[in-house]
């Protein structure tokens, strides 16, 4: 007995699923009835599809369904973010400005002081003339009237140790006004930032109620 | 279900929409990564990247069978998986006992809700089957599947895999030659699956 050829064998699968056309069926049939092993492939083929269609079905172990998250949808930004975002980022940078030249005026006051005390005692000038003589032994105290200041510079000797009672009305402390501005830009800063952060939580706290409402029915 | 409406609504970003066509196609999606995967967590996976990518790639959808667009993103994401899994250990199908050793008939895939004559039969033809599938080499098998698990026509595989209708009559006649012979060898283990209705005509 002849095995059917492999075009045989796709001609009886297409019968199977009513892949052909009425002369094709027909002549096909009339070959069925002619040779017992085109009878026999067809059974076989059958029985294969029959089984097949009898595959249990599996339950799903979870729903497929999307979230936002995975779809990669993501809330709506609000538009007055990047608008408070920006006024953030310039009030930082004028905080940080305003920071910075008021470090740098006291970083200037406090090198120009020791200059202006190192005058008197390093440059040989030797006391001034107001000042009154003075001695080997002899130590000033300041008082609340006299400012002493001394040069951190000086290596004093048993001579030069004592330094004079500079009290002119110039090296007189004066109260530095203070400057409130960085404070200000600060807190403008502060306030824009958590301005941004609560409209966008809003924002998002709006977006998850919709989505969750959605996705709950 | 308003499936074109549904669609549509979708390609506009409308999650919702595109979550009611998950719920009608989630079961045929994952019952054809199963077959062609022979494995619950994988197929599991590979579904979930389906609709993923399905969800991504809508606007690429130009009407037709939808059922077909999907299954050829699930069939696509199967592939991936496939050569992931050549790439890694694989872990049996049949759970193993304490020994370790392989248990023979996985009874725990059967439908609880059946009675135990109807579990045991269930269980061991769709072992038999999957074993079967496992054998053919992957076009075959998907077509198959598509076709006699699935119930899809010949244009919906060859939309589905991208094939002429030619490829799809001659892998599907191979794939039932080659199932058969295979099952041949599970005749004693089913008597009841033997047991066939009596078609008549072609």
């Amino acid at each position: 007995m002849m095995t059917p050829s492999f075009r045989d064998v796709e001609q009886l699968s297409a019968s199977l699923d009513g892949q052909l056309s009425q002369a094709e069926k027909t002549r096909l049939e009339a070959r069925i009835q002619l040779d017992p092993t085109l009878a026999a492939a067809l059974v076989d083929l059958r029985q294969a599809r029959a089984i097949l269609r009898r595959t249990p079905k599996r339950r799903l172990p979870r729903n497929f369904t999307l979230t936002p998250k995975m779809a990669g949808i993501r809330p709506p930004v609000p538009r007055l973010v990047p608008a408070l975002g920006w006024a953030s980022v310039v009030a930082m940078l004028l905080f940080v400005f305003t920071l910075g030249t008021n470090l740098l005026g006291r970083l200037s006051f406090g090198a120009a002081a020791p200059m202006m005390a190192a005058a008197p005692s390093g440059m040989g000038g030797g006391p001034a003339a107001t000042q009154p003589p003075v001695t080997d032994n002899m130590q000033v105290i300041p008082t609340a009237e006299t400012f002493v200041m001394t040069a951190p510079e000086a290596t004093p000797s048993d001579e030069t140790r004592l330094v004079a009672p500079a009290a002119p009305p110039a090296t007189k402390a004066t109260p530095e006004p203070v400057n409130i501005w960085p404070y200000i830009w600060l807190g403008l800063a502060a306030v824009l930032i958590a301005a941004a952060l609560l409209i966008r939580r809003a924002s998002v706290q709006a977006f998850r109620r919709k989505m969750g409402g959605k996705h709950n029915t | 279900m308003d499936e074109p409406a549904l669609i549509r609504d979708a390609q506009h970003g409308d999650l919702d929409a595109f979550n009611t066509l998950v719920l009608a196609y989630q079961d045929i999606v994952y019952n054809t990564a199963l077959r062609i995967l022979g494995d619950e967590d994988l197929a599991a996976d590979a579904s979930q990247e389906a609709f993923l990518s399905a969800f991504r790639a809508l606007n690429s959808y130009r009407g037709g069978s939808f059922r077909a667009w999907l299954l050829r993103t699930v069939t696509n994401a199967c592939y991936d998986e496939l050569r992931r899994k050549q790439r890694r250990p694989t872990t049996p199908l049949e759970p193993e006992t304490e020994d370790g050793d392989e248990v023979e008939t996985p009874r725990w895939l059967a439908d609880p809700n059946a009675s135990p004559e109807e579990q045991l039969d269930q269980a061991e033809l769709e072992h038999a089957i999957q074993h079967c599938l496992e054998k053919l080499p992957t076009d075959f098998r998907t077509v198959v599947v598509l076709a006699d698990i699935q119930g899809l026509d010949y244009t919906e595989i060859a939309a589905a895999v991208k094939k002429p209708l030619g490829t799809i009559k001659s892998r599907l006649a191979r794939a039932r030659l080659r199932l058969r012979e295979c099952l041949q060898s599970f005749r004693e283990l089913l008597p009841a699956a033997f047991r066939l209705e009596e078609e008549h005509g072609l």
